[in-house]
């Protein structure tokens, strides 16, 4: 029937065995990569979760705080004005939390006979106006009251009590910090005045240069503000400028021209939009608005949105190309308008598409830093937002989740930079994680009505 | 069968004319896809187009109701008219057309909504119902047209896209139907279809020739033979041929006419 020799199927040929190499060599290849990125993806979590999860939690010491009147309010005018403006003359704060301090301890029959009153202030946080003077002045009854009290542990102490100080000699201590006192430590330790409690107030506190008491309220609510702004703007001009370049415009050299340029301005690095930003800000301080937007959510959002756009843009233009043309026909065979084609039919099936495009493009809005530094998201720690946080929610300054993890990790205190930056960081992935989830399900419930 | 169809020519020869068209011709950008084609269809009559692919039928058939004004590239030249009407007249506006012209393609294409939607959307935007139950009448009136009622009746809010091919075309004809349009455009229509849900599509076109007049496209030459009153052979951008279909399929004059019905070109 043909010349060519037998050949048995139970032995392997050359060329095969060949092919069957390479084959499992790129196999193994891939299996290695993939390794890789799970190793990477695991010590990433690891260095963040081990110092992020345990910096959500606080040492506190429990006092018995006394609003000593004397020092309040030595006039005894019981005026709350009169309390507010003078106590800004010194730190008296901490004579009062040393005094309540000492009481506590002599309370539980520790002596401090050897400890002058910054000796024993050093111990806590002992600078919180707003916890001695502000709460007098909301409510007056609060005079020569004791009232039990956790106050944060100061943060060269919270790392003595986590372990990181033993076996370090005198010299190299924190200053302010010697044996005696982390005798006294371990004293109250074991008189069970000292607890370690989870940090609610970190999700609403302002920004600090002290770890102890320093939050991320304004970030959360700038970063959520900003959210809004971008998914407005960069939403409502992204899908139109889709819809108009992909169902209306005529194909010319210039709309060419125009979508080569929404690609590339997706491929823009984001510090140049930040430039773009700062310099629109410079441009309104010599048009004579002064700072007015400075390091507000407003202007982050704009600068954001420019940012996204390119993104939903594209995202959308895909969306809206993948509808099959069979039902653009369909719609305009039965008389329906151009107009009536895109928005009862197009675009209801582009839906799932351009949602995750726009969440995807926010995810990435919230996680960027550079421009938003540029434009003096980082200027402020945001008391003012908080203090009004409907109404001065897009035109007071304010920080942004990603700045606040910068601002955390240029601090110079250890436990902040370590920790605090870490827990800002696991916030912002938990946002972001939540924000995928969203998109993932929006996508389904979409995808699932046919 | 022969008979009826004998007779239906019989009188269809007496149909006022509906389309006319006079020295059409088609470009896209530079290639000439029409070239001067003289036709007159009459009303309340089956005609089919047929022809080798590239031949032009399709392309002449969507500027029956000007979709070819979606490409952009495409020129139309020449006049056609309906009803005594320049259909690319700048007064008329497209949209008006194609209730009037209603159109089938090829491939089913229900919209992704329930069988009800489908069917009322088209009442829906030229405003033909005027309450709820009108619309249902329309709805109804339009699913039976399209010899599809009696399988959707008791599922009119279930997915479009989850019927069969045949009658997801055959709900397509209803969607097409329901505007009340005068002409129906039918772009190989069966060619997705099995040979039983493309004896259905064929009774149903049958049945539509009362009402409407229906021009369609096909592939198929025993289709053309078995559907159509008049027949259409475009070649190249030519219509080479146009008459009864009894005598384009017995008798053609044309010799490329003969070549193509008998198998040996195309």
């Amino acid at each position: 029937m043909s010349d060519t020799p037998h050949t048995s199927l139970y032995v392997r040929s050359a060329n095969v065995a060949k092919r069957n190499r390479a084959g499992n060599t790129l196999r193994y290849l891939g299996l290695g990569a993939i390794s890789l990125v799970l190793l990477f993806l695991a010590v990433l979590l690891w260095s963040i979760l081990s110092r992020g999860v345990p910096a959500f939690y606080q040492y506190q010491a429990q006092i018995e705080l006394f609003y000593d009147a004397e020092t309040l309010d030595p006039d005894g005018t019981l005026d709350p004005e009169e309390i507010g403006s003078r106590s800004l003359r010194s730190g008296y704060e901490r004579g009062i939390f040393a005094d309540s301090l000492r009481a506590t301890l002599e309370g539980n029959g520790i002596n401090t006979e050897e400890f002058k009153d910054k000796d024993l202030s050093n111990l806590i946080y002992a600078a919180n106006r707003r916890d001695v003077r502000d709460s007098v002045v909301e409510n007056l009854d609060l005079l020569d009251q004791t009232v039990p009290f956790n106050v944060p542990i100061a943060s060269p102490v919270t790392r003595y009590l986590s372990g990181e100080l033993a076996g370090v000699d005198r010299s190299s201590m924190p200053p302010g910090i010697d044996r005696a006192q982390l005798d006294l430590i371990d004293q109250m330790v074991e008189a069970g005045l000292i607890e370690q409690k989870f940090r609610w107030n970190f999700f609403s506190n302002v920004y600090s240069q002290s770890g102890e008491i320093a939050g991320i309220g304004p970030a959360l609510m700038g970063s959520a503000y900003m959210m809004l702004v971008v998914l407005v703007f960069s939403l409502i001009f992204g899908v139109a400028a889709s819809i108009y370049l992909e169902e209306f415009a005529p194909k010319n050299r210039l709309t060419d021209f125009i979508e080569i340029n929404i690609a590339n301005l997706a491929a823009v690095p984001s510090i140049v939009f930040g430039i773009l930003g700062a310099a629109i800000l410079i441009t309104l301080k010599n048009l004579g608005f002064g700072d007015s937007i400075r390091g507000t959510a407003l202007m982050g959002g704009i600068v954001l949105s420019l940012m996204t756009l390119p993104t939903i843009v594209i995202a959308t233009r895909a969306a809206l190309k993948a509808v099959p043309p069979s039902i653009r026909d369909a719609a305009l065979g039965v008389g329906a308008s151009k107009i009536q084609t895109v928005f009862h039919h197009t675009l209801p099936l582009a839906a799932p598409g351009i949602l995750t495009g726009t969440i995807i493009g926010i995810a990435q809005a919230l996680g960027e830093t550079a421009p938003l530094l540029l434009i003096g998201l980082s200027v402020s720690t945001g008391a003012e937002l908080l203090s009004s946080p409907l109404t001065g929610g897009l035109l007071e300054q304010t920080q942004s989740m990603p700045t606040a993890v910068y601002l955390f990790s240029q601090n110079q205190d250890t436990p902040v930079r370590e920790g605090l930056a870490q827990s800002a960081i696991i916030v912002m992935l938990v946002l972001l994680f939540a924000l995928n989830l969203f998109a993932i399900i929006l996508r389904r419930r979409f995808e699932r009505r046919w | 069968m022969k008979d009826t169809t004998e007779t239906d020519r019989a009188m269809s020869t007496q149909n006022d004319v509906k389309i006319s068209a006079k020295g059409v011709q088609v470009y896209y950008d530079k290639n000439q896809a029409i070239k001067d084609v003289d036709v007159e269809i009459e009303g309340r009559t089956v005609t089919a187009f047929i022809g080798p692919s590239g031949c032009g039928k399709s392309t002449f058939l969507r500027c029956l109701n000007r979709m070819n004004d979606t490409i952009s590239i495409c020129r139309v030249e020449g006049d056609i008219l309906i009803d005594g009407e320049d259909i690319y007249d700048p007064r008329v506006d497209p949209v008006q057309l194609r209730a009037k012209v209603g159109m089938v393609f090829q491939k089913p294409n229900p919209f992704p909504k329930s069988i009800y939607d489908n069917v009322a959307y088209g009442p829906k935007i030229h405003g033909l119902a005027k309450s709820k139950a009108d619309l249902d009448d329309i709805v109804e009136k339009a699913l039976r047209r399209g010899a599809i009622w009696d399988e959707v009746k008791d599922r009119l809010h279930a997915p479009g896209t989850g019927l069969s091919g045949g009658q997801q075309q055959r709900l397509c004809i209803a969607r097409a139907v329901a505007t009340e349009p005068e002409v129906l455009l039918m772009d190989e229509p069966c060619s997705a279809l099995d040979p039983i849900a493309t004896a259905q599509v064929e009774e149903l076109i049958d049945e539509l020739r009362s009402d409407y007049t229906v021009v369609i496209v096909t592939h198929s030459m025993q289709q053309a033979a078995r559907v159509s009153q008049k027949t259409a052979f475009f070649h190249l951008g030519n219509l080479v041929e146009y008459g009864d279909t009894d005598k384009i399929f017995t008798n053609p004059e044309d010799p490329r006419t003969e070549s193509y019905i008998s198998g040996r070109i195309g």
